[in-house]
């Protein structure tokens, strides 16, 4: 008799894992992920905030926490994300993620650093990097003995796909690579085939339909309500509050003493001869307010919804939760504490200003789902509304999924619908990457991978015909 | 759990096998090591005390550890380049496999592909493990020729046909898939499908179409189902099509998109039901389980209270339906069993004798023993099992002198388990109270039958049984002459002086009695008749009205008479009645004996159950 434990290997046919020490990338707008294959969970977990700092004659890129959380004057904290949820800025991407992989997990080849991409801004013109590099010895692209799975969003356009197959081989010299929606991923870290992927993360909310393992394209739903949009009705209820609440970062304080709550802080600050940039201050600012979510906002758990009079009345009477600003500020937060994530379900409950306007009724959560069941076939919506898949980092709100539930259940009273949630932080957050560092180490996947050869026969457009 | 040792128990084996066993049991344990038990496993084994625990399952895990230990030093793993045979690009991956040893035979078992793996050059696997799960999709082929003969259509071009096809193909047959990504641009699609061939060009000109119609799923499969029909029978004849390809056949031809869009339509419109409409569903749903469960409920509790006041109706064939009635036995059985059961009924509004006396067609039940024992075996379990000597209905396959023969006996029901036949008889000695069973141990001691009877074979048991049976009546006649006997004394007391014709007339029927029964007790029973004999001569001044009573059985006669006998009273309703009614025929004489002491009524009865 054979106990398997960690040293055996598993009984053939147990499960088709046959690992190739393939890499997974998984980037998202408030995290790039990345590990390997047949992992738990993501080796390297990098900010997708990068510092930038031009010199005269240099544009200087800075990645990883460290680095972006350092006060450096005129230090400017981007994103390569765009708006639309989409990549923006290929060159500083690839450059980030090489960094996320090569960071933690492939280690650092000793390449030229003109040419290993992350200290050059010289060289931006694709054809000569190309030529270039053809002309190395292959051993120093780092990814040259990895397959590569990249997570890409589930709207994801079709010329930012061939983008990412380009990077991956031309750059990186990856011998495979693969190209997959996070929302079928996210299903896939569930153990489910089919269902509704309702993914919250920091700048876009999605919801993936998704059957089979593939997305119904035309259920895809997206919308900013989402995490970053939460940020933003925090810092509304700070302003709105009388007196106003005061968000001082970390970097700021050097020193605090306790007041009294609602009491102005008493904290000595630091001085800075080049003061660091908006764009800084607002990342740290973002750094405390996800604090505060962790820690205070709390989603009203239905049923109904929370301005409706009653629910707010009731929300009074529970007991509230103290913060307190890293300056010291410190209070106890009562029945505005639910305000925070309301816009997410009911958008004539979004706090709005000149510069943030009230949000659509269709780009909340409930409304989302509606569209996205509504644009699949009849037969297929028990199915899927009975594997509801909750991921992202801004589900973790607490009580999110009470009234996640709430509203789907009132808008498919006859369905069985059911909520699929991790519990555990790690999963919820991470579910795409878990995903596809399910689907990457599966043995039947050896035959879906996009290898070199065929990149080089058939060119970027064969990411549209294999990576469906 | 049995253990050995329960076994031995059982079969009264000694417990020899104890010694070997503590050794089994000790063995192990300096081996695996008192002292190495940690954490919580010293705690679980300390509360074993100094006993050594029941189960040895500690102990053998700890020896699987040992071994394992041991199995050598540690296997070396390499990445081992492979190719996968589905693939045709010849892609090279890596993935980590055992190293092999490089001494080829101390391995068989090692793959001998795998034994050049020292060779300077990398040995590049072949790994068609998952190749399995490379699966294409049959799809429809047609030429050019067939299209243009049978599969035009008004509303499709040659170049979307083709694109379905391929969509088919490219998504498996996951039609919600081929409709959400189908997305055919008829000018356009030149460039992008590289199947769309020249005759493209023709049919569009021909047919001038609107540009991407906006097609539902039930069109697209109309479509594909149209010509996979229209080729299936291209190919296949119909007359010629199995019964398999003619059933795909006929699901092709009848899909009807209309029912199907009209299909769906209800199905969103159930899925889009308001939280009343569902509410009230749920509502109307529950009411509807409660009314079906409180009438599920009051059947049984019909079916309870008809199987009690209708004793009969626990003949096995009557609970099984009505396909017990399928033979002509069985029928049979009914028809005299509805028959008893009339006649008890008449006999109970006309014969005067009170209510609930169903059991009186105890008597009449002679031919009909099936249903006699279906009532035995509602009155009393306990002296059903000693029923075996009571002749069965041949329900089966042989004859009663076959089934003598052969010692076969069938039961209608069987305890599970095994009895003893001596069990049995000393069961049946037993009655519920301790006065009664003695005076049966005193009978049947001065029949001079012993206490263990040698050889408890069935039919001993049920001719014990007839016997104990009669025993039973006997001390029933017996308390009630005492009672009576008591009685009449009183009254003699009372009434000294007028009564004495009376007595002379009484005393003179007697003789007549004896005469009449003692033919009829059996050869064995000749010492009780002797017996009898004693009592009867004792009772002769029994009434009428007595005799009735008795011969209805049941002891009922005993409270009637005997107000303040209680204990008594219980015990026999339990045990004499059901006894009469499986001694049957063979009691008759036991009948007799106990009724036609007491006056001639008893006697025109034995008489009309002989005839
Ligand atoms: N415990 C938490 N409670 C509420 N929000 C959280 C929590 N943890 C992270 N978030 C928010 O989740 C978002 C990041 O989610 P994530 O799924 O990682 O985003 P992305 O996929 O875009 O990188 C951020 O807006 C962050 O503020
Ligand atoms: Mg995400």
């Amino acid at each position: 008799m054979n106990i398997p434990n960690s040293s055996t290997a598993p009984a053939a046919g147990e499960y088709a894992g046959d690992e190739v020490s393939a890499i997974v990338l998984d980037p998202g707008y408030w995290t790039t992920r990345a590990g390997f294959a047949g992992e738990d969970v993501p080796k390297s977990v990098c900010p997708s905030f990068y510092g930038q700092r031009d010199t005269e004659s240099d544009t200087q890129h800075y990645f990883g926490e460290n680095a972006i959380h350092n006060p450096l004057g005129d230090l400017d904290i981007k994103n390569y994300w765009g708006s639309d949820g989409i990549v923006e800025d290929w060159d500083t991407a690839t450059k980030l993620w090489e960094y996320a992989i090569t960071n933690r997990l492939t280690g650092t080849k000793a390449t030229d650093p003109t040419r290993n991409g992350l200290n050059d801004g010289t060289n931006t013109n694709g054809d000569a990097m190309e030529v270039d590099i053809d002309a190395l010895d292959n051993q120093e692209k780092p990814l040259e003995e990895s397959p590569l799975l990249v997570t890409e969003p589930g709207w994801n356009s079709a010329k930012a796909r061939e983008k990412y197959i380009e990077i991956a081989m031309e750059d990186w010299g990856t011998p495979a690579f693969f190209l997959q929606k996070t929302g079928v991923l996210a299903a896939f870290a569930s153990g489910k085939a089919s269902g509704i992927i309702i993914d919250v993360g920091a700048s876009h909310t999605s919801v993936t339909p998704v059957l089979d393992g593939m997305v119904l394209r035309k259920g895809v739903q997206k919308s900013p309500l989402a995490g970053n949009f939460v940020s933003n009705q925090i810092r509304h209820i700070f302003k709105q509050s009388a007196p106003e609440i005061p968000l001082t970062p970390h970097y700021l304080v050097k020193s605090k003493t306790q007041v009294d709550a609602g009491a102005a802080a008493q904290a000595t600050y630091k001085t800075f001869t080049t003061p660091p940039t908006d764009s800084f201050r607002l990342n740290e600012e973002e750094r405390v307010l996800t604090e505060f979510k962790e820690s205070v906002v709390e989603v009203w758990p239905g049923p109904g919804r929370f301005s409706n009079g009653t629910n707010e009345e009731i929300a009074k009477n529970t007991p509230g939760r103290p913060f307190e600003m890293p300056d010291g500020w410190n209070q106890v937060f009562g029945a505005e504490r639910f305000r925070a994530a309301e816009g997410l379900f009911d958008a004539s409950a979004a706090l709005t200003s000149e510069s943030s306007p009230r949000p659509k009724d269709d780009q909340t959560i409930p409304k989302l789902v509606q569209a996205a069941v509504l644009s699949v076939d009849a037969d297929q919506r028990p199915l899927l509304l009975g594997n509801i898949v909750v991921t992202g980092g801004s589900t973790l709100l607490y009580k999110f999924n009470e009234r996640l539930n709430y509203e789907i259940n009132n808008i498919y009273p006859s369905t069985r619908n059911k909520l699929i949630a991790p519990g555990s932080v790690v999963e919820r957050k991470y579910a795409a990457w878990i995903g596809g560092s399910i689907l990457a180490s599966l043995g039947s996947f050896h035959q879906l991978w996009i290898s070199k050869k065929e990149y080089e026969e058939h060119g970027a457009s064969i990411v549209e015909k294999r990576c469906r | 759990m049995a253990t050995g040792r329960d076994v031995r128990d059982m079969l009264g084996l000694p417990m020899g096998g104890e010694a070997p066993k503590a050794a089994v049991q000790k063995r192990p344990k300096p081996a695996g090591g008192t002292r190495k038990i940690q954490g919580v496993a010293r705690e679980v084994a300390a509360l074993y005390g100094e006993r050594p625990p029941p189960v040895a399952v500690y102990e053998e895990s700890k020896s699987y550890r040992a071994k394992r230990q041991n199995t050598g030093p540690a296997k070396k793993w390499e990445q081992q380049p492979f190719r996968n045979p589905v693939r045709s690009d010849g892609l090279i991956l890596r993935h980590w496999k055992r190293k092999h040893t490089t001494a080829p035979a101390v391995q068989p078992s090692e793959d001998a592909t795998m034994q050049d793996g020292e060779n300077t050059e990398p040995y590049i696997d072949t790994c068609s493990d998952y190749a399995k799960y490379d699966i294409k999709v049959d799809l429809p082929t047609f030429t050019d020729d067939e299209y243009d003969a049978y599969l035009r259509s008004d509303d499709w071009s040659r170049e979307e046909t083709d694109y379905l096809i391929q969509m088919v193909g490219d998504y498996a047959y996951r039609w919600a898939i081929v409709w959400d990504r189908y997305d055919f641009q008829p000018s356009l699609a030149h460039e992008t499908l590289e199947n769309t061939n020249g005759d493209t060009d023709q049919a569009l000109a021909t047919m001038p179409f609107a540009p991407s119609k906006k097609r539902s799923v039930e069109d697209l499969k109309a479509r594909f189902y149209d010509i996979s029909a229209k080729l299936m029978k291209q190919r296949i004849p119909e007359v010629q099509m199995d019964a398999e390809q003619y059933s795909t056949y006929e699901m092709l031809t009848k899909f009807d998109p209309v029912m199907e869009r009209n299909r769906k339509m209800l199905a969103s419109a159930l899925m889009n039901r308001s939280m009343d409409e569902v509410k009230e569903e749920e509502f109307l749903l529950t009411e509807l389980q409660r009314i079906n469960m409180a009438a599920n409920r009051l059947d049984a509790e019909r079916e309870e209270l008809r199987a009690r006041l209708d004793a009969p109706q626990h003949n096995p064939a009557v609970s099984a339906g009505l396909q017990a009635f399928t033979s002509s036995q069985a029928l049979q059985a009914l028809f005299q069993q509805l028959f008893q059961q009339d006649r008890s009924k008449k006999r109970a509004s006309g014969g005067g004798t009170g209510p609930g006396r169903l059991s009186l067609s105890a008597n009449d039940m002679v031919h009909t023993p099936g249903s006699a024992q279906a009532q035995l075996s509602a009155a009393n379990r306990r002296q059903s099992m000693a029923s075996q000597a009571v002749a069965q209905t041949p329900v089966k396959h042989l004859s009663p002198r076959q089934e003598e023969r052969f010692n076969v006996s069938t039961h209608d029901r069987l305890t599970s388990g095994v009895t003893f036949g001596s069990d049995k008889l000393l069961k049946m000695r037993q009655a519920k109270s301790n006065v009664q069973t003695q005076k049966i141990g005193a009978a049947l001691a001065e029949l001079g039958i012993p206490d263990v009877i040698p050889i408890p074979t069935s039919k001993v048991g049920g001719t014990f049984e007839m016997l104990v049976t009669k025993l039973g009546k006997l001390l029933d006649v017996r308390k009630v002459r005492e009672k009576e006997e008591g009685e009449v004394r009183v009254l003699q007391n009372m009434k000294d002086g007028t009564k004495e014709e009376k007595m002379d007339t009484e005393t003179k029927e007697e003789p007549e009695d004896e005469n009449d029964d003692n033919p009829n007790y059996g050869e064995d029973d000749a010492d009780a008749a002797g017996e009898d004999e004693d009592d009867d001569d004792a009772e002769g001044e029994e009434e009428d009205g007595d005799e009735d009573q008795d011969t209805n059985g049941d002891g009922d006669g005993d409270g009637d008479v005997v107000p303040d006998d209680l204990d008594a009273e219980g015990e026999d309703e339990s045990s004499v009645q059901p006894s009469r009614a499986t001694s049957q025929g063979a009691t008759t004489a036991g009948h007799k004996r106990s009724a036609s002491v007491f006056s001639q009524g008893s006697e025109e009865r034995s008489k009309r159950i002989r005839k």
